[in-house]
């Protein structure tokens, strides 16, 4: 007990600063030559939303995001598996690429004026709505049913923002993960848990419990997104895409996981 | 650290404009934490004096909830309260699930810390008590206790640190506390270095002032003895 309070303070405040400052990663070469150098891409994709980003029952990560993480990599180096696979959600996707752990989001980006701000986002490659995912007795249709209910919603998600504007007399419950917010509404916690319709969609084929809404919402596009400025990485990845959807493998892509929600899903 | 596509600058204004809003968060830190603390103490205390009486049972009883609680994490704790017991027909608002996890895992510290008190308290204690007339009851309450209390006092306070630390885990059940306000706001301005950070000074601060008022409930506590 030598030090007084306020030089612990002062010492902690100086520890901050000097952890603040060591901590801005510099980098000014392109990601992809990085990438190239290191013969390995790091791809950040979700766990929790099916049919993009998921996990089988063995553990493998499986999805339309996925695969798109195989594609670049066997673009790059002539083999699918060179990409390793990190777990982000809604939330932390962005800081993850911001910190350099990451090297591309492969994860359901809605591309937002916000968004564009902090990372380059390439080409739309997918459109989403959103729709509301209700008990399977609930009589929730659609958002205006939900002035005074309980609207579960993921941080870092768009429909956080989406549900204040349009719905501002809704109570918004923020959960980390898909998975939570699910919970959310099949514990009675949540009304209705508002997400991208293609989630919501996929949801509901495996919890006969809940139903979807019908009315979408607020269709705006994915984009894949690499770190701010880097425009050579960007360049590279909308010519693949664009690669893609001309040699059909985008085609196949879209059958393998959307075929069967296609008719309610919104086309570009 | 301007040059180079990741170049990250730090941003004042980002803490500026956070700063109401997280303090607000700190606010329900400061809320979930005092009561979690108080209930910590006394279901501790209350614990470890049942862990002294007579009999297998209330020792067993007491070091089972001790080893469940202590040895599981706090947010499968949580997550059971909350998202498990509603499929039970048990449910807690969000507000109960958080505190009552906090409550029974920091419980089972403090009455592991108060149990070694107890036992620090010398055998002649109990005897001159005893020989002075008290009853057992009355010997806990007025001899054991109070000594036991003291002696149990600093590892009592690293607890309680520990508790206002852990209460960010109910941010993950839509609790708007200092950790899940820090995370709304990263989320979207993707300010992570400056809202984390002042957050983090805020926990250091909201301990600080445990810590100073830890500090002078001990010196208190020595003088009245």
């Amino acid at each position: 007990m030598t030090m007084g309070r306020r030089s612990i303070l002062w010492i902690s405040l100086v520890a901050l600063a000097a952890w603040l400052v060591g901590a801005g990663p510099a980098q000014a070469q392109s990601t992809l030559e990085v990438v190239k150098k290191r013969g390995k891409l790091v791809a950040g994709v979700k766990t929790d939303f099916p049919p993009f980003g998921s996990v089988d029952a063995a553990g493998k990560n499986m999805g339309f995001d996925v695969d798109m993480a195989h594609l670049f990599a066997k673009a790059l180096f002539n083999d699918e598996n060179q990409v390793e696979l990190v777990a982000v959600t809604s939330g932390n996707r962005i800081p993850f690429l911001q910190s350099g752990k990451i090297d591309i989001i492969l994860a359901t980006v809605t591309i937002t004026d916000e968004r564009r701000q902090v990372v380059e986002f390439s080409d739309p490659y997918f459109l989403s709505g959103s729709l509301l995912l209700v008990p399977k007795n609930s009589t929730v249709n659609g958002l205006e049913d939900l002035a005074g209910k309980t609207v579960a919603v993921v941080q870092g998600a768009i429909q956080d923002k989406d549900v204040e504007q349009l719905q501002p007399k809704a109570n918004r419950v923020k959960f980390g993960k898909v998975s939570e917010a699910m919970l959310a509404v099949k514990g009675g916690r949540a009304d209705a848990y508002a997400h991208d319709d293609i989630l919501v969609l996929t949801l509901v084929k495996e919890n006969p419990d809940l139903r979807a809404t019908s009315k979408v919402f607020m269709p705006r596009p994915y984009g894949i997104a690499v770190r701010k400025g880097d425009t050579e990485f960007i360049k590279w990845v909308n010519g693949e895409l664009a690669k893609m959807k001309k040699d059909g493998t985008y085609d196949r892509l879209w059958k393998k996981y959307f075929a069967d929600v296609e008719g309610q899903l919104v086309r570009p | 650290m301007t040059s180079g596509p990741t170049a990250y600058s730090f941003e004042w204004a980002a803490i500026w404009r956070g700063l109401p809003y997280l303090i607000q968060g700190a606010g329900l830190t400061v809320f979930i934490s005092v009561i979690a603390m108080v209930l910590a103490v006394l279901l501790g205390l209350v614990l470890a004096a049942l862990s002294q009486a007579p009999g297998r049972w209330p020792r067993g009883v007491v070091r089972g909830y001790v080893e469940i609680f202590r040895n599981t994490p706090l947010l499968i704790q949580i997550f059971i309260v909350y998202f498990g017991l509603p499929q039970l027909g048990f449910r807690l608002s969000p507000f109960l699930s958080g505190l009552s996890a906090l409550v029974l895992y920091a419980a089972a510290y403090n009455t592991e810390t108060f149990r070694a008190g107890l036992e620090a308290v010398p055998r002649g204690q109990h005897d001159a008590a005893a020989s002075a007339g008290l009853t057992p009851l009355q010997a806990m309450r007025f001899v054991i206790a109070p000594q036991a209390v003291r002696i149990a006092f600093p590892a009592l306070g690293n607890n309680l640190v520990s508790l206002v630390k852990n209460s960010s885990l109910v941010s993950t059940i839509g609790m708007v506390e200092l950790m899940f306000v820090a995370n709304d706001i990263s989320f979207n301005n993707f300010r992570t270095f400056e809202i984390y950070g002042a957050a983090a000074v805020l926990y250091v601060i909201l301990v600080l002032g445990l810590t100073r008022l830890l500090g002078l409930a001990e010196v208190r506590l020595v003088r009245a003895s």
